[in-house]
């Protein structure tokens, strides 16, 4: 699987994570170990270009969540070079500004609505950004607009449906206004309308977005580019549909080519 | 066994629209004095005082029961014990002391214990009163705003959010144990499983606590408490601060007498 990484008819072009001077996320050399010595990522080396919509696709366990958590700084490593909208997320320094400049979506929303009330958990990072009470509900109140979720300030977020979360988790790191959304496993657990109403919030978000997910289609509807992650290594980058219509590569890493593509590709 | 825990509406009352801040003040200054009263008959009115709170709080009585029950029922051991351990003094005429077999129960043991399970109910009354008459995050932010050092705000502020979900992941722990032809029964297999059970809520309790440090460290928590609750005083709320202090202050003095 690995052997694939060299070369540009594999979807790797070496230098194409460097493609604009004016990159939103840039990582070189990226390497991430867990404490028992597990290689996490390994060698990783991409960028984002401002405003790009980016897929992160890879099987369970190929790294994409512990590449958003070094990336937004949680997870401390010294092992190659990360920028993120300028910030170095290795630099303590740095890392201290990277909540105003970089927001993850997690997988599961119980882990980041953690307000007594879906207003309340809104307004955390705008409060912890040093906002006034009133900017902070300003943003409050913009960020449930952008979400959908307008009447729902009020509501307690244990008692909203699954799809309500995600969007109340979302609007939590909207209401940040960050430069570059990591999400990650956005639509994960989410019934057909839910996710339907996901992918348009998503798509309507301005900013540069690393979509991490297992939802191929959704990566076909609203990302241009993907990149493919394996045991922690980049096995490719390049257009989306072109990406995920190679049969051979896409069951190599443990995918499958989404139906829609079936048929059009390699396959 | 059952884990219920369910958000009560708050209903529209006098107590509902008091200032949270001056409503936690005066109830901690009513608890206090309840608790400082030693004789029956403050004691009584300690309760009296707090069940009229509650009915103008007009908060639902089947819950307050309930509560109030469970209370109650924490204070059987005073009154089991009490009444056989404290002597009433010599020479003194008890209409309440009685006979039980070769046992005499005393008269001061049986205040005693009454005392204490009114100053129990009093509290309880008191605690019902702040936990129904306002959403629990108002109250924190006001206990914050007393003084209660944020972190420790914070904390009350997730285990309770958290407790809910825990109760959910409970739930459905019962529910796969169930499904699998588990009965519990008094026997070591039960209690092991029980154990089992117990450890992987933990456990999951303890990598959800994991992944809720990291999601707020994302968004710039750095162990302040911060809150949008705004309040706001109008002379009756203080009015009915003083009204409870001044309350108090009678009990207390009323006892010490």
């Amino acid at each position: 699987m690995r052997n694939d990484r060299a070369g540009p008819e594999t979807g790797v072009s070496p230098g194409s994570g460097f493609r604009t001077p004016h990159s939103a996320l840039r990582i070189s050399a990226l390497s991430h170990s867990y404490p028992d010595g597990r290689a996490a990522l390994t060698d990783l080396s991409f960028a984002l270009a401002d405003g790009e919509c980016v897929g992160l696709v890879g099987p369970n366990g190929a790294g994409k969540t512990t590449l958003f958590l070094r990336l937004c700084g949680v997870l401390p490593g010294k092992v190659g070079q990360a920028s993120v909208a300028g910030l170095d997320p290795a630099d303590p320094g740095q890392r201290r500004k990277l909540p105003a400049t970089v927001g993850v979506v997690f997988q599961n929303p119980d882990d980041q609505l953690f307000g007594p009330t879906v207003g309340e958990d809104v307004a955390f990072g705008p409060l912890n950004l040093g906002l006034s009470a009133d900017e902070s509900k300003a943003r409050v109140a913009d960020a449930l607009k952008a979400v959908g979720l307008s009447d729902a300030g009020e509501r307690v977020p244990f008692k909203l449906s699954g799809g309500e979360k995600r969007r109340a988790a979302l609007a939590g790191v909207l209401a940040m206004r960050p430069a570059v959304l990591l999400l990650d496993e956005p639509t994960m657990f989410l019934d057909p309308r839910g996710r339907r109403e996901l992918i348009a919030v998503v798509r309507d978000l301005p900013g540069t977005k690393l979509i991490a997910t297992h939802d191929l289609d959704l990566v076909l509807d609203l990302c241009p580019r993907v990149l493919v992650l394996d045991a922690g290594e980049l096995a490719a980058d390049g257009p989306t549909a072109d990406t995920l219509a190679d049969a051979a590569r896409m069951d190599g890493h443990g995918l499958e080519v989404p139906y829609r593509l079936r048929g059009a590709g390699k396959v | 066994m059952t884990l219920a825990l369910r958000h009560r509406p708050v209903p529209p009352s006098p107590v509902a629209r008091w200032d949270a801040r001056w409503k936690l003040a005066a109830a901690l200054a009513l608890a206090a004095g309840a608790a400082a009263v030693t004789r029956p008959g403050p004691s009584a009115a300690a309760f009296a005082a707090g069940l009229l709170l509650v009915a103008a709080s007009r908060l639902p009585w089947a819950a307050v029961r309930a509560r109030l029950g469970a209370l109650l029922f924490t204070t059987v051991p005073f009154f089991l014990v009490l009444p056989f351990t404290l002597a009433d003094p010599a020479g003194h005429a008890t209409a309440l002391g009685f006979d039980l077999g070769p046992l005499r129960a005393s008269e001061r043991g049986v205040l005693v214990a009454a005392g204490l399970a009114f100053r129990c109910l009093a509290v309880g009354c008191l605690a019902a009163v702040l936990v129904g008459t306002a959403p629990v995050h108002h109250t924190l932010a006001a206990a914050r705003r007393l003084g209660l050092p944020g972190v420790l705000v914070q904390l009350a502020l997730l285990a309770y959010r958290y407790a809910f979900l825990l109760a959910d992941e409970f739930r459905r722990l019962r529910i796969a144990l169930r499904v699998r032809g588990f009965r519990p029964r008094t026997d070591a297999h039960t209690y092991r499983t029980v154990g089992h059970a117990t450890g992987a809520l933990l456990v999951r309790g303890a990598d959800q606590a994991d992944r809720v440090a990291e999601a707020m460290r994302c968004r710039g928590f750095d162990g302040t408490f911060h809150t949008l609750t705004a309040f706001r005083t109008t002379p009756a709320d203080v009015g009915a601060f003083l009204l409870c202090v001044a309350g108090t202050i009678a009990l207390v003095a009323w006892d010490r007498s």
